[in-house]
């Protein structure tokens, strides 16, 4: 086992740098650099050549580029992540009050989407040929044929404006009011961020699920007398559920990408938001470095599932 | 499927059973006419959810290319003496506000919108098969090389990648497509190329290397076309992800400039609160249009998917 993880940890690793690299040479191919982003551009014109060369040269931009990029890179690994374009605040300090709000939304989604989802793919899949099970894969398709944003403004219209039982949106910050007054903001944007996720997950847990029960050790047990639902849940539902935990942990990218949308429509204050504020304002350097914190994000968590499918199925680390 | 399967009782006779038993018969009878359509149109044409889609698929693709015969409003034609009009027998779908009309502005995104969906999905599978098929079949660097760049790729979560580069890029329609392709080419490339490793040891690949055939004619004129089926699947799921990725882009104000009617440009004016509440008619047909077009595709999709491979059936 520490030999599989020291081996996907080395594959992990080179990713990471060829990533980090692309990152930072698209910082380089954006246009302007530290210093036209430091003087006003119309102080700009009337500085002395010499001594914006001179400026140039003490911030370290006439190094050649490898070297400046170690030097970045080697900043980032102590949390050296620089600074906004817009107001010079510190990158590292933007993370920190926004990634609470953006973990707080993506944790409800996914644990909403990870419940729902398997619950009516296993509805699906034991009622297999019913109504149920259609009318359950028909509205899953549907999951994902809406746009995400447009359930957001139906829901928004629907309940925010019309029935008036939950805000527009928005969050209220930590320290106002204790987590509960929280909850109906919350409420809303997780529940449409969860609706694709859960189509997706409905899906591959119905044929997770159809493909155990055809193994033989269900049919071993519905023979030895065992009742319908001891079968279908000890046998069919644990063995079922393993490649859908796998799956979960995959869709990191899906909810990642869904939390940038989700965000905007609600108008929650966390990355995703930021994250579109920065390509608007052409903050290039919080746009790179949320990009590649989102990678690390989900190459660690392809790493945590790789880990926790070999811890449960041996035949994956012992195989190639 | 015949086979008695005595420890799970008496088995029902389906109406597929006796579906079986009368061709049977008519088999037997020396009854059965040659088919005329091939197994695939057989089984597709079965499907009605598929069948429905490509009906919904082809209505509105027909409505959007013939756009200037059903409208004579010009879909950016400002008109501010008629504002945010309700749906009327001038306007059908109303009009927004600065009084262009909403119908002529769904025909016309449509246009832009399947054309960006559709179009990457396209220019998607072609670099993905010809680079998939030809590095599965040979190997070597070539193939280690493609799998590092697609690896690359595909860490990003799509929609971060397209914005950082629309950001570098700057926002137009060919840049939006050329972002697609770039992103989306990736899982393709991966499925042609897995099609390729397991074709590769089939025997009728085996006699053609023996006939002494080039690598690049047994790889694109023989094994290609027994990797169709995953690709044409593959090419819908791509488009149905692509039409929603330009729809919230849009949205977001960072796809197509909002100067051209697209889908999501349309459907950008409901960020405002007001238009939402106020105005419906704005925002909830092109909505449902979206919403039915990408529905369509993935029922074609499934569709084609149990009629080219039996065994993804569920």
């Amino acid at each position: 086992m520490p030999t599989y993880i020291i081996r996907r940890l080395l594959t992990l690793v080179p990713m990471a740098i060829v990533i980090s690299f692309l990152v930072y040479l698209g910082l380089e191919l954006t246009p302007g650099d530290a210093v036209s982003h430091m003087i006003p551009p119309d102080g700009i014109g009337s500085m002395d050549p010499e001594r914006l060369q001179m400026l140039r040269e003490s911030l370290g931009l006439g190094q050649p580029f490898l070297v400046r990029y170690w030097i970045w890179l080697t900043g980032v690994v102590q949390g050296e992540f620089g600074y906004s374009l817009s107001g010079g605040v510190p990158i590292a300090q933007i993370f920190l009050t926004r990634l609470p709000a953006t973990l707080e939304l993506s944790i409800a989604a996914l644990v909403i989407s990870s419940i729902a989802g398997s619950i009516l793919g296993t509805i699906s899949a034991l009622t297999r040929g019913s109504k149920t099970d259609q009318a359950l894969t028909t509205v899953g398709m549907l999951g994902v044929s809406i746009p995400e944003f447009f359930i957001g403004l139906v829901a928004i219209l629907i309940f925010s404006l019309n029935l008036q039982w939950l805000p527009v949106g928005g969050r209220l910050m930590p320290g106002d009011d204790s987590f509960w007054d929280r909850i109906p903001n919350l409420v809303m944007p997780a529940l449409v961020l969860s609706i694709m996720m859960t189509a997706g997950v409905m899906r591959y847990a119905r044929s997770s699920m159809l493909d155990a029960l055809s193994k033989d050790f269900v049919r071993t047990a519905r023979s030895k007398g065992m009742p319908e639902w001891r079968v279908n849940l000890l046998h069919g539902f644990r063995v079922a559920l393993t490649p859908v935990i796998v799956l979960i942990g995959f869709r990191l990218p899906v909810l990642i990408g869904g939390t940038v949308v989700i965000e905007q429509v609600f108008q929650w204050p966390g990355i995703g938001n930021e994250f579109i504020a920065s390509v608007r304002a052409q903050d290039y350097p919080l746009v790179m470095m949320i990009a590649l914190f989102s990678v690390i994000a989900v190459l660690l968590a392809s790493l945590i599932v790789d880990i926790l499918t070999a811890v449960i199925d041996p035949r994956v680390r012992l195989g190639d | 499927m015949t086979i008695a399967q005595p420890d799970r009782g008496k088995r029902r006779r389906s109406k597929l059973d006796a579906q079986f038993d009368r061709i049977r018969d008519r088999e037997e009878a020396g009854q059965v006419k040659k088919r005329r359509r091939g197994r695939f149109w057989n089984k597709f044409l079965n499907n009605h959810l598929a069948v429905a889609g490509l009906v919904v698929f082809t209505f509105i693709i027909l409505v959007s290319v013939f756009a200037p015969l059903l409208t004579s409003y010009d879909p950016r034609a400002v008109d501010l003496r008629s504002m945010t009009q309700a749906p009327s027998l001038e306007h059908w779908f109303g009009t927004d506000r600065t009084g262009r009309d909403v119908f002529a502005r769904v025909l016309y995104g449509g246009r832009i919108s399947i054309l960006v969906g559709l179009g990457s999905a396209i220019l998607c599978a072609i670099i993905g098969v010809i680079i998939g098929i030809y590095s599965g079949y040979i190997g070597g660097w070539l193939d280690w090389f493609a799998m590092r760049v697609s690896e690359v790729f595909m860490a990003f979560p799509q929609i971060i990648l397209v914005l950082l580069l629309v950001s570098i890029l700057g926002q137009s329609l060919a840049n939006l497509m050329i972002i697609f392709t770039l992103t989306g080419w990736g899982g393709i490339y991966r499925m042609a190329r897995a099609r390729m490793l397991s074709l590769r040891e089939e025997e009728y690949v085996q006699a053609l290397r023996s006939f002494g055939l080039g690598p690049a004619r047994i790889a694109y004129k023989h094994m290609l076309p027994n990797a169709l089926g995953p690709i044409m699947v593959n090419i819908t799921l791509s488009t149905a992800a692509f039409i929603l990725q330009e729809a919230a882009l849009s949205f977001l104000g960072l796809g197509v400039p909002l100067s051209v009617p697209t889908w999501g440009n349309i459907l950008n004016a409901a960020q405002d609160l007001r238009i939402l509440e106020n105005y419906w008619w704005i925002w909830l047909p092109v909505g449902v249009t979206i919403s039915l077009f990408v529905l369509s595709v993935n029922f074609i999709g499934d569709g084609l998917r149990d009629a080219t491979d039996p065994s993804q059936q569920g």
